[in-house]
C-alpha cells in the first residue's frame, strides 16, 4: 500500500520533482507483511459500490500493469495472473442480500451472473449443491494473481520515479501541537514535525523531517498511530478515539486432491465461509476460513494451527465438495489481516487533529487487489485536496467518531 | 564613517554582555538605531563637494545606498532568525548574532573603503561569516555541498583579482580609487591588458553572478538560513556589482571586445534563469534564480560603461536587494509553518493568511517591476542604455522582462490561490514580528519612489 501511494503521488505530481517522498520499510524482506503472505485473489462482487469501483480500476491497472509500472532497460512485469471468477454460493437467508449485492454490482458496470442450483449443477459437476439457494459468479476482472510481484513493480517504478527507500523502523514521531477552543469543548491539534526511525540493527535514531505522514503499515497501523497521539487523550473526547487496526491471524492450507475439480475451479465461497481455489496445475488447492470472534488465534507469532483444519475446514470442504473427503494437506501457512474492528473495511483519509497524518489502512484481507486505486485516491487527496475518480468518502477516519460503520458483507 | 562602524563593533560585547531575555531585542534595537544613524550617509551625496576626515574610508554615491542597505538589512535579520533559533542554547543565539554584526562591519568597510586592495581583503572576509551561517545553521544535510560551492567559486574567481590588482599597483604604485581615476593605465589595445581584466572582472562576474557562473547561487540561496538568504541576496550579490562598477571606472579600459562574452553570457542568462524558474517546484529555489536574471541586467548595463547604465545598474541592486529579501522573509514564513518548501503543498495561503497576502502581492509586483517601483525605474533605464548600446538587444531585455512576469505571478497565483491543502488544519496565525519584516522591507521601498535621486549613484543627469 505505501510503495503504491509512492508511485501514485510521483505519477500525479504535476512537474517532475515537485514532491520528495520516503518509504520507510521496517522488513525489506516482507516476512511477516500480509501482501506477500496473501492468497492474492482480485474480486468484484462487493457490496459497496465504492469497494466494486476499486476492484474495477484495480483489475484494469493489473491488465495494463506493464503500461504503468514498466520500467524503461528492465525485464517486464509478469503479474501471473490467472482469470477465473469467485463463485459465491449463498444459503436460502442469504440469497435475498447476495441479490441485492448483484445488483449494486452490475450498477457498477461489473459482469456478475447468478446461477440457480440446477445451472450449477450443470457447470460444476463436482460441486454439490446441498443447501444452496442462489450463487453469483463474476464473469470478468477477477482471478488471482502474484503479490510479490506487484509489490515489486510499485517499489521498482517507484524508485526509478526518485522515490526514496529507507529501512527502518518508526520509532516515535516529534510533534507540535494548537489548542483551539470551541463550544463544546477544547481540541488540541497537532502536526507531525519530525519521525523518528530507528536504523536496523543499531541504536540509532535519525529524525526525518516530514510535512505528510502516510500511514500505510498494515495491521501494525493502530501502533503506528498510537505515537502519533491518535487515541490516547482523555477519555470522552476525540483524542480518546484509537484506530481501530489491528492485527488477526488467518490461515491458508494448500492441499493435493487428484481427483478434484480440476482446471476449471474458480474461487468457490461457501455458505459457511469456507474458501477454495485451485492452485497451479497439479492438483493442489489451497482455501481457508476466517475463524469466528471467540476462535480469534493468538497473533505472537505466525504458526499454522493444523487442527483447525481438521475440525473445521475439511468437514465443510468435503460436505461441499465430495471429492475432497480424500485430501492430503501439503503445507500450510499463516498471515496477517489488518483488520478493522470497527467495519471491517479501508480506513483513508486524515485524521481531524493530528493534521498531517494520513490513513490507508485498515482493508481487512482485501487491500492488495485494492492497492492501486486505494494508492491513487490517496495521491489524489493529497495533491488536490480531494478525491477526483472514485469518492472514499465512506472510508474517512470521522465514522469512527460519529459512529457510523461502512459495512461491507461480502467478507472473507 | 567611524561613528557607524565603531558601535557596529561594539555590538559584538553588548550581544556576550546582555542578559539572556533582552537578548534579541536589545540587539535589534541597537541595530536599528545604528542603521536610522547610516542614514545621514545620505547627506553628502546632495551635495557638490564632500569633505571627508579619512583618507582611507570614504563614500561617494555608488556605495552610499550599499552601505546604508547593509546597515538596514541586520536588523531585519535579526528579527527573521528569532524564531527558528528559538530551540537552540543561549551561546548559539549569541554566536549567529554576533556573525551577523561581523558581516555587517566588513559589508560596512568593503563598500566605504577606498583603496583596492582592502577592498579585496574585506571582499574575500565577508565570505567567513557566510560559510558559518549556511553550514552552521541551515536546514539540510546539502548545505555542507552548497557552502562548498559557495566558497570555492568565490575562490577561485578571487586568486586572478589578487593578481590583477598587484600588477596594477606594481604598474601605478597605488591602489587608491580617488588618484586612479587620475593616472594613465590600460590605454593599449594589447593581449595583456585584456588578460588583466578578464582577471580582474571574474571574481565579481562569479559574484553578481553570472550566468554561466551562477551554480553557487541556487545552493547557497536554498540552504542558507533566513538571516542567510536574505544577507546574500540582497547585499553579497551587489559586491559584485560594485566591484566591476569600480574597476570600470577607476582604470580607463580602451578596447571595447573582451567584454563581449560578459555581455553575451549576461543577456542570455537573463533569459535561460527566468525560463528555470518557470520549471521549478521548490519555492525557495524559485526565489534563488530570479536574481541571476536581474543581475544579468545588472552586469549588462555595467559593461556598457555610459551614465544611464551606471544609474540604472545601482538602483537596481538596491530595488532588488529590497526585493529579494522581502520574498525570502514571505517563503520562511511559510516554511515555519508548513516544513515544506514544495509549491504543490502550499496552495491558497490566501485563505488562510489574508493579510501575508497582501506582501505577497506587493513583493511579486514589486519583483515583476510594477510601475512606479524603483525596480521599474532600474530595469527601464538599463534597458534603455542596452538599446542606445545595441538595438537587438531589446529583444532579449523584453522577453526577459516577459517571462520574469510570467514566473512571479505563476509563485503568485500557486501560493495564493488553489486547492486548500488536506493536511493544513490549523495554522498559526502571522506574528507581529513578521508583518514588521516585511514592512520594515516594503517601506523603503516605497520612500525611495518618492526620492529616487538618492539611488541614482553619481552620474545621473
Amino acid at each position: 500500500m505505501g510503495w503504491s501511494v509512492a508511485y501514485w503521488l510521483k505519477c500525479l505530481e504535476t512537474r517532475k520533482g515537485a514532491l520528495q517522498v520516503a518509504v520507510i520499510e521496517k522488513d525489506p524482506t516482507y516476512s511477516k507483511a500480509s501482501t506477500v503472505l496473501s492468497v492474492g485473489g482480485i474480486r468484484q462482487q462487493f457490496s459497496l459500490p465504492e469497494n466494486v469501483q476499486m476492484s474495477l480500476y484495480s483489475a484494469f491497472f493489473l491488465r495494463t500493469i506493464n503500461e504503468h509500472l514498466g520500467v524503461v532497460n528492465e525485464p517486464p512485469i509478469d503479474i501471473q495472473f490467472n482469470p477465473l471468477g469467485y463463485l459465491f454460493l449463498a444459503s436460502e437467508d442469504g440469497a435475498a442480500i447476495l441479490e441485492e449485492n448483484v445488483h449494486v454490482q452490475r450498477d457498477q458496470g461489473a459482469k456478475v451472473s447468478l446461477l440457480s442450483p440446477t445451472q450449477l449443477k450443470k457447470k460444476y459437476p463436482w460441486l454439490n449443491t446441498d443447501g444452496v439457494a442462489v450463487a453469483s459468479y463474476g464473469l470478468e476482472n477477477e482471478g488471482w494473481f502474484d503479490p510479490w510481484a506487484l509489490l515489486h513493480a510499485f517499489k521498482r517504478k517507484a524508485i526509478s520515479m526518485g522515490v526514496y527507500s529507507c529501512h527502518g523502523e518508526v520509532t516515535s514521531f516529534t510533534t507540535s501541537s494548537t489548542e483551539l477552543l470551541t463550544p463544546e469543548r477544547e481540541l488540541t491539534l497537532s502536526r507531525i514535525n519530525y519521525v523518528h526511525v530507528q536504523m536496523p540493527n543499531s541504536l540509532e535514531n535519525q529524525p526525518v523531517e516530514c510535512s505528510l505522514v502516510v500511514n500505510a503499515a498494515g495491521c501494525w497501523s493502530g501502533k503506528l498511530a498510537e505515537m502519533a497521539g491518535v487515541g490516547i487523550g482523555s477519555p470522552n473526547t476525540q483524542d480518546e478515539i484509537k484506530l481501530p487496526v489491528e492485527p488477526r491471524k488467518r490461515y491458508v492450507y494448500v492441499w493435493h486432491c487428484p481427483d478434484g475439480p480440476g482446471l476449471a475451479c474458480p474461487t468457490v465461497i461457501d455458505t459457511t465461509g469456507t474458501y477454495f481455489r485451485r492452485e497451479g496445475i497439479g492438483g493442489n488447492y489451497l482455501g481457508g476460513l476466517s475463524p469466528t470472534e471467540e476462535e480469534e488465534p493468538d497473533i505472537q507469532d505466525l504458526k499454522v494451527d493444523h487442527s483447525f483444519f481438521q475440525e473445521k475446514i475439511w468437514p465443510k470442504l468435503a460436505h461441499r465438495v465430495p471429492v475432497f473427503e480424500s485430501l492430503k494437506v501439503r503445507s500450510a501457512w499463516a498471515g496477517y489481516y489488518d483488520y478493522n474492528t470497527f467495519d471491517q473495511n479501508a480506513v483513508l483519509g486524515s485524521h481531524p487533529l493530528v493534521e498531517n497524518m494520513f490513513f490507508i489502512t485498515g482493508f481487512s484481507g482485501h487491500g492488495l487487489q485494492h492497492s492501486p486505486a486505494a494508492g491513487r485516491a490517496m495521491a489524489e487527496l493529497i495533491l488536490e485536496g480531494k478525491f477526483k475518480t472514485i469518492c472514499m468518502e465512506k472510508f474517512s477516519f470521522n465514522r469512527f467518531i460519529t459512529g457510523e460503520p461502512a459495512l461491507e458483507r461480502n467478507i472473507i | 564613517m567611524l561613528k557607524i562602524i565603531i558601535p557596529t563593533i561594539m555590538l559584538i560585547p553588548t550581544t556576550t554582555m546582555c542578559k539572556p531575555t533582552q537578548l534579541w531585542y536589545t540587539t535589534l534595537i541597537h541595530s536599528m538605531l545604528i542603521s536610522l544613524l547610516s542614514l545621514q550617509l545620505f547627506y553628502p551625496s546632495l551635495q557638490p563637494i564632500m569633505n571627508f576626515s579619512n583618507h582611507n574610508l570614504q563614500q561617494n554615491q555608488t556605495s552610499t545606498p550599499l552601505i546604508i542597505l547593509s546597515c538596514w538589512l541586520t536588523p531585519l535579520m535579526i528579527l527573521a532568525s528569532q524564531n527558528h533559533l528559538s530551540t537552540e542554547p543561549l551561546s548559539r543565539k549569541r554566536t549567529f548574532i554576533i556573525t551577523t554584526i561581523i558581516l555587517q562591519m566588513l559589508l560596512i568597510m568593503t563598500f566605504s573603503t577606498t583603496d583596492l586592495i582592502m577592498f579585496f581583503v574585506l571582499f574575500e572576509a565577508t565570505l567567513i561569516p557566510t560559510l558559518m551561517m549556511i553550514t552552521r545553521w541551515g536546514n539540510q544535510m546539502e548545505r555542507l555541498n552548497a557552502g562548498t560551492y559557495f566558497l570555492f567559486y568565490t575562490l577561485m574567481g578571487s586568486l586572478p583579482l589578487l593578481v590583477a590588482l598587484l600588477s596594477l599597483y606594481s604598474n601605478t604604485n597605488s591602489l587608491s580609487i580617488l588618484t586612479m581615476q587620475l593616472s594613465p593605465t590600460m590605454l593599449k589595445n594589447t593581449w595583456t591588458n585584456s588578460m588583466w581584466l578578464l582577471a580582474a572582472l571574474t571574481a565579481f562576474m562569479i559574484k553578481m553572478p553570472l550566468y554561466g557562473l551562477h551554480l553557487w547561487l541556487p545552493k547557497a540561496h536554498v540552504e542558507a538560513p533566513i538571516a542567510g538568504s536574505m544577507i546574500l541576496a540582497a547585499i553579497l550579490l551587489k559586491l559584485g556589482g560594485y566591484g566591476i562598477i569600480r574597476i570600470m571606472s577607476t582604470t580607463n579600459f580602451l578596447s571595447k571586445t573582451p567584454y563581449y562574452p560578459f555581455m553575451i553570457l549576461a543577456l542570455w542568462g537573463i533569459i535561460m534563469t527566468s525560463l528555470i524558474c518557470l520549471r521549478q517546484t521548490d519555492l525557495k529555489s524559485l526565489i534563488a534564480y530570479s536574481p541571476v536574471s536581474h543581475m544579468g541586467l545588472v552586469t549588462a548595463a555595467t559593461l556598457t560603461q555610459t551614465e544611464w547604465a551606471y544609474t540604472g545598474a545601482i538602483t537596481l541592486m538596491i530595488a532588488h536587494g529590497l526585493t529579494s529579501s522581502l520574498l525570502f522573509c514571505l517563503a520562511n514564513t511559510k516554511l515555519r509553518r508548513i516544513h515544506s518548501r514544495t509549491l504543490l503543498l502550499t496552495q491558497n495561503m490566501q485563505l488562510l493568511l489574508p493579510l501575508m497576502g497582501t506582501w505577497w502581492l506587493l513583493a511579486s509586483l514589486t519583483n515583476m517591476a510594477l510601475p512606479p517601483t524603483i525596480n521599474l525605474m532600474g530595469e527601464l533605464t538599463i534597458i534603455t542604455s542596452l538599446f542606445n548600446w545595441s538595438n537587438t538587444t531589446i529583444i532579449i531585455t523584453g522577453l526577459g522582462t516577459l517571462i520574469t512576469a510570467t514566473y512571479t505571478l505563476h509563485m503568485f497565483s500557486s501560493t495564493q490561490w488553489g486547492e486548500l491543502p488536506q493536511h493544513i488544519k490549523i495554522m498559526t496565525p502571522s506574528h507581529t514580528r513578521e508583518h514588521l519584516i516585511m514592512t520594515l522591507h516594503i517601506l523603503p521601498m516605497m520612500l525611495l519612489m518618492m526620492k529616487p535621486e538618492l539611488i541614482w549613484g553619481p552620474l545621473y543627469c
